[in-house]
């Protein structure tokens, strides 16, 4: 691993790893995601309906 | 009776295809003319890559689909297109070729153009399946990446280093998303299978900053700021351990190291022992001549061979360029019967800056329009064409990428339990910086977050659109 690029980026925190695979928290932004991508498919979509 | 020629069955013209039959009546016919006999779902290619997958499971046969539909299926490769008829007869038509030597000569009234790109690893010297770098944009060569990855991992299991490299091989490609999918579910499979220790991985781009992916990047607001994605894209190569070249044109491909050339002129070179390097696009070749037989190649297409839709292709400088140059109908300006969906149709310009190195070599990635839009953008064309055949006097449906958004979910390693990807989306996918001033993007429609939730989506999206694309009961209450 190239030490320069690491030493500069961004690194997660230990909570912020946990939570990504922390299965409630996971199971509520599956939900809260889905309703986001919805809704930008309907925007998307109001040139194509019929 | 009208009959309505598709060119292509990738996901843009299977879409147009699906949509053609079941909104056209019985007397009208619906011809879809691909050189291929599977359907292929591409964005699960990168699974077949890492072994996660077998190639049976992101493909299947299109020949029974369409029998059943009551839709004509010529497998064949189309050529060339006759717009005006020819001497004899009015009537346009398209000339394709099968594998057997056969030359089909299919009328039509109306033309979808949905034949996607051609891989062109013809670009870079020693790339590709044929040289010494493998890929992963169709079913076949990622089987080939799956099985040449199993020899790497025997080979670090006897105890040995091996260098991993994966990105794009050349200064113009696009699909770096792709690329970035199939990195880190390689560097996670290498540590789901023990050999992580053992294995060196690189990143190279041709993008200027990680997290461009052919869009200028996204501002995503984060942690009380508004963050490019350059800044997520590192973090989650540093947490990953992968190193990164970016602004990059790989000269050329040798069996053990790439030569490549940066943005501001240098030359170098990586080594490597296992190189994943995805092609540049062109158009498909098709030629185009008039009902005299004169070449017009260049009125329906532009010189990289996409086709020439209702952009603005004036060529004015980067600068100057508007939301408003994008195409809404994708109606040739020359035959309004003509249609292009997907890739096929040509981009007015880039929407990352163009960039060339002092030796003028031009290192941007080009403009991405693949998956979610492509689709969109088909089944807009449809609506529209059914409604040309029912007598309507030009395009009624509109599906432009600067006022659409796309979801993508790239994954970052394949479990239930413990798997991530990334899941973002952005609108719109062509930045309209009338609109939004400060980002060019709609800040609170443009995100991103990495996720075993993504993970689920991502899954959840593989098995809906297989089955979306075969035509099950209920395909159409799936949206593209």
């Amino acid at each position: 691993m190239d030490h320069d690029q690491a030493m500069y980026a961004t690194k997660p925190t230990r909570r912020t790893v946990f939570m990504r695979t922390f299965l409630p928290w996971q199971m509520w932004r599956f939900a809260v995601i889905n309703v986001k991508m919805i809704e930008l498919i309907r925007r998307g979509h109001r040139g194509t309906k019929r | 009776m009208s009959r309505v020629v598709v060119l292509g069955a990738g996901i843009a013209g299977h879409t147009a295809v699906a949509y053609l039959r079941r909104w056209l009546g019985r007397d009208d016919t619906v011809t879809v003319i691909s050189p291929r006999p599977d359907y292929n779902w591409v964005p699960s290619n990168i699974w077949v890559g890492v072994g996660l997958m077998k190639p049976d499971k992101v493909t299947f046969p299109l020949a029974p689909i369409y029998e059943r539909k009551g839709i004509e299926f010529v497998q064949a490769a189309a050529t060339q297109l006759h717009p005006e008829g020819d001497a004899q007869d009015s009537t346009p038509y398209v000339v394709a070729a099968s594998d057997d030597g056969k030359v089909h000569r299919v009328p039509y009234d109306f033309l979808i153009n949905a034949t996607g790109p051609a891989l062109r690893f013809d670009k870079t010297e020693g790339l590709g399946p044929e040289g010494h770098s493998l890929s992963v944009c169709l079913p076949d060569h990622a089987a080939e990446a799956s099985r040449a990855l199993d020899e790497e991992v025997e080979r670090m299991k006897r105890g040995e280093r091996r260098k991993f490299l994966v990105g794009v091989g050349h200064g113009t490609c696009t699909c770096e998303g792709a690329a970035f999918e199939y990195i880190v579910n390689l560097e996670f499979e290498l540590r789901h299978r023990g050999v992580r220790d053992k294995a060196d991985i690189t990143w190279i781009t041709n993008e200027y900053e990680l997290g461009d992916f052919g869009m200028g990047g996204m501002q995503l607001k984060h942690g009380g700021y508004v963050t490019p994605s350059s800044i997520f894209n590192a973090s989650l190569f540093a947490e990953r351990g992968i190193d990164w070249i970016t602004r990059a044109h790989v000269e050329k491909v040798e069996p053990d190291r790439v030569q490549y050339e940066t943005l501001d002129g240098a030359k170098a070179e990586q080594e490597f022992d296992f190189a994943m390097l995805l092609p540049p696009f062109s158009g498909v070749g098709l030629t185009a001549v008039d009902a005299h037989g004169a070449d017009i190649t260049d009125k329906v297409f532009a010189p990289n061979g996409f086709m020439r839709v209702d952009a603005d292709y004036s060529g004015k400088p980067y600068e100057e360029w508007k939301a408003s140059d994008w195409p809404r109908t994708y109606q040739s300006p020359v035959y309004p019967n003509l249609f292009a969906a997907g890739i096929a149709f040509a981009p007015p310009h880039a929407i990352s800056v163009p960039r060339k190195s002092p030796n003028g070599t031009v290192i941007a990635p080009a403009p991405p329009r693949t998956g979610m839009p492509s689709a969109t953008i088909a089944k807009a064309v449809a609506a529209s064409v059914t409604d040309m055949v029912r007598g309507g006097e030009g395009p009624t449906h509109t599906a432009s990428m600067a006022e659409m958004g796309a979801s993508c979910v790239a994954s970052a390693g394949a479990n239930p339990f413990t798997g991530t990807a990334a899941a973002m989306t952005v609108f719109p996918i062509v930045p309209d910086w009338d609109e939004y001033p400060e980002t060019g993007r709609d800040i609170k429609r443009t995100f991103g977050e990495i996720g075993l939730a993504g993970h689920w989506i991502k899954i959840l999206l593989h098995h809906m659109f297989l089955y979306k694309a075969r035509l099950r009961p209920g395909w159409r209450l799936i949206p593209e």
